[in-house]
């Protein structure tokens, strides 16, 4: 009886469908966009170096970039293996109160585990280390890279590999240098009175290698100003500060998880 | 810090909730203007699934939360193809199904979003597991997003409305079923295991779906507090 009342049910809605075949010349037909087999691959590539037994290089900051927020107290390792020696402990919140977040860099699968190599915000600067998959949340992606010439003092933002703002900017004093290497940005703040730090500050997983008895660890700032005057310049106490105005035109282009690169 | 969300904590304004929930319920508070909206976006929409006879027919809040339902399902799947073939551990066979159903995937997104316009619900966030960086996992995960697609096309399409988007949903209804087919084989499963295939109900769907932990809330990286950085 199922089996009858399953066909009387498949006849009806074949005849319904194959009754509503759309035509390219019917009134009301839809037409549904073509996806060739052939471009499949361009759409979505592949890593390169993809399916080996060795790392895959995840991060490509003028391609893709990927991150993760941390979701469990987690010990960094200097290696892919729960036996090797813990670099850093990571937790699940910045001083900020935002959720925190690493930058992928490279994976790998170790007897049946995924471990990621992942840019830490701690010092020495620079640092790296491997977390076990399971203590990082989802995947989220950039394609955005944001670069700070302390020698030109601009900041300029990549998006995929092209400039899409530029901007002269303030940074640290000669004893308090604003640190070279490579960072990413590790959270936005808002709606705070405080002029000087302007509408908006940008944290970083850079810190001071000096002030490392300041507030919250010292970590390095992108923020905005009230001394507009003294950009561009090297007047700060580590933090790279930008024009107001600069600075929420930045804010509409990036995005935390945007690494960083000082040079 | 709990990480796991289900689909009503994820879905703030309601949409996606209004689509699981029985389509004979009771009107939502804004729907109106949501329904005309879409009216609007299916009229200046064009091409893809958009091009429709008559917009006041796909207009129902019946439709507007059945095509939220199955566009949530798509984002889904497009994120989980998009993100295994980025991940890059998978080759051969199994690269080229993720590649060429991603690619569908997406377009099946795309094809929604333009005929929903602004009442398109949004993109949830997504955490795969580990299911997009192991081949077999992968492939177990395949077959079973494929599976759950197909039956939950089937079981939306005898209560939509609109004729144009029972086309729709059936034009996308078939090829989850190749999808569905592909993954199958790749996996080493019957690529048809019944000569009847059962529909689902969203109430199940949606259990299979909580059941992933695939949906989850969205990471908080922006704070309203005064800066402590050096300044």
């Amino acid at each position: 009886m199922a089996v009858l009342a399953a066909l009387i049910s498949l006849g009806v809605f074949s005849a319904i469908a194959y009754a509503r075949e759309p035509t390219t010349s019917t009134p009301g037909a839809v037409r549904i966009p073509e996806t060739p087999y052939e471009r499949a691959e361009e759409a979505a590539p592949a890593l390169a170096g993809a399916a080996s037994s060795g790392p895959v290089v995840l991060s490509r900051p003028d391609q893709r970039s990927f991150w993760a927020p941390v979701t469990r107290l987690v010990a960094v390792r200097s290696r892919p293996t729960r036996a090797a020696r813990v670099v850093a402990r990571l937790r699940t919140r910045t001083p900020e109160g935002t959720v925190n977040a690493v930058l992928l860099l490279e994976r790998i699968e170790r007897r049946g585990r995924l471990w990621l190599k992942v840019r830490l915000p701690v010092l020495p600067n620079n640092t790296v280390g491997w977390v076990p998959r399971e203590s990082l949340g989802g995947y989220q992606t950039v394609t955005t890279h944001l670069v700070v010439d302390r020698r030109r003092l601009n900041a300029v933002l990549f998006r995929s590999g092209r400039p899409v703002f530029r901007a002269r900017i303030a940074i640290g004093q000669g004893r308090w240098p604003t640190p070279a290497g490579k960072f990413y940005i590790r959270n936005k703040l808002t709606g705070y009175r405080s002029a000087f730090y302007g509408p908006i500050a940008f944290g970083t997983s850079a810190r001071s290698a000096v002030l490392t008895d300041w507030p919250a660890g010292g970590f390095v700032g992108i923020h905005g100003t009230n001394r507009p005057d003294l950009i561009p310049g090297r007047i700060s106490h580590g933090c790279i500060r930008l024009k107001n105005g600069d600075l929420i035109r930045l804010s509409r282009l990036m995005s935390p998880g945007t690494p960083l690169t000082i040079r | 810090m709990n990480s796991e969300f289900t689909l009503a904590e994820v879905d703030r304004d309601g949409a996606i909730q209004e689509a699981i929930e029985e389509v004979s319920g009771d009107s939502r508070a804004g729907f109106l203007t949501k329904a005309a909206v879409l009216s609007g976006g299916l009229i200046g929409g064009g091409a893809v699934l958009g091009a429709l006879a008559s917009p006041a027919a796909a207009a129902t809040k019946n439709d507007v939360a059945i095509a939220n339902f199955a566009l949530t399902l798509e984002y889904l799947e497009a994120e989980f193809y998009t993100e295994a073939v980025r991940m890059g551990a998978l080759r051969g066979q199994t690269l080229r199904f993720a590649q060429v159903v991603g690619a569908h995937e997406r377009a099946h997104v795309a094809a929604l979003k333009k005929m929903l316009g602004r009442a398109a619900v949004r993109k949830p966030t997504f955490n795969f597991r580990g299911t997009t960086e192991n081949a077999a996992k992968f492939e177990a995960t395949a077959v079973l997003l494929e599976d759950t697609g197909v039956a939950a096309y089937k079981g939306q399409a005898g209560l939509i409305d609109s004729t144009a988007i029972l086309n729709a949903a059936l034009a996308i209804h078939t090829v989850e079923a190749r999808h569905a087919s592909w993954a199958r084989r790749i996996s080493g499963k019957s690529p048809a295991p019944a000569a009847f295939d059962k529909p689902k109900t969203k109430a199940q769907i949606l259990a299979a779906v909580n059941g992933t932990k695939f949906i989850v809330s969205q990471p908080q990286m922006s704070a309203q507090g005064t800066p402590s950085f050096t300044g």
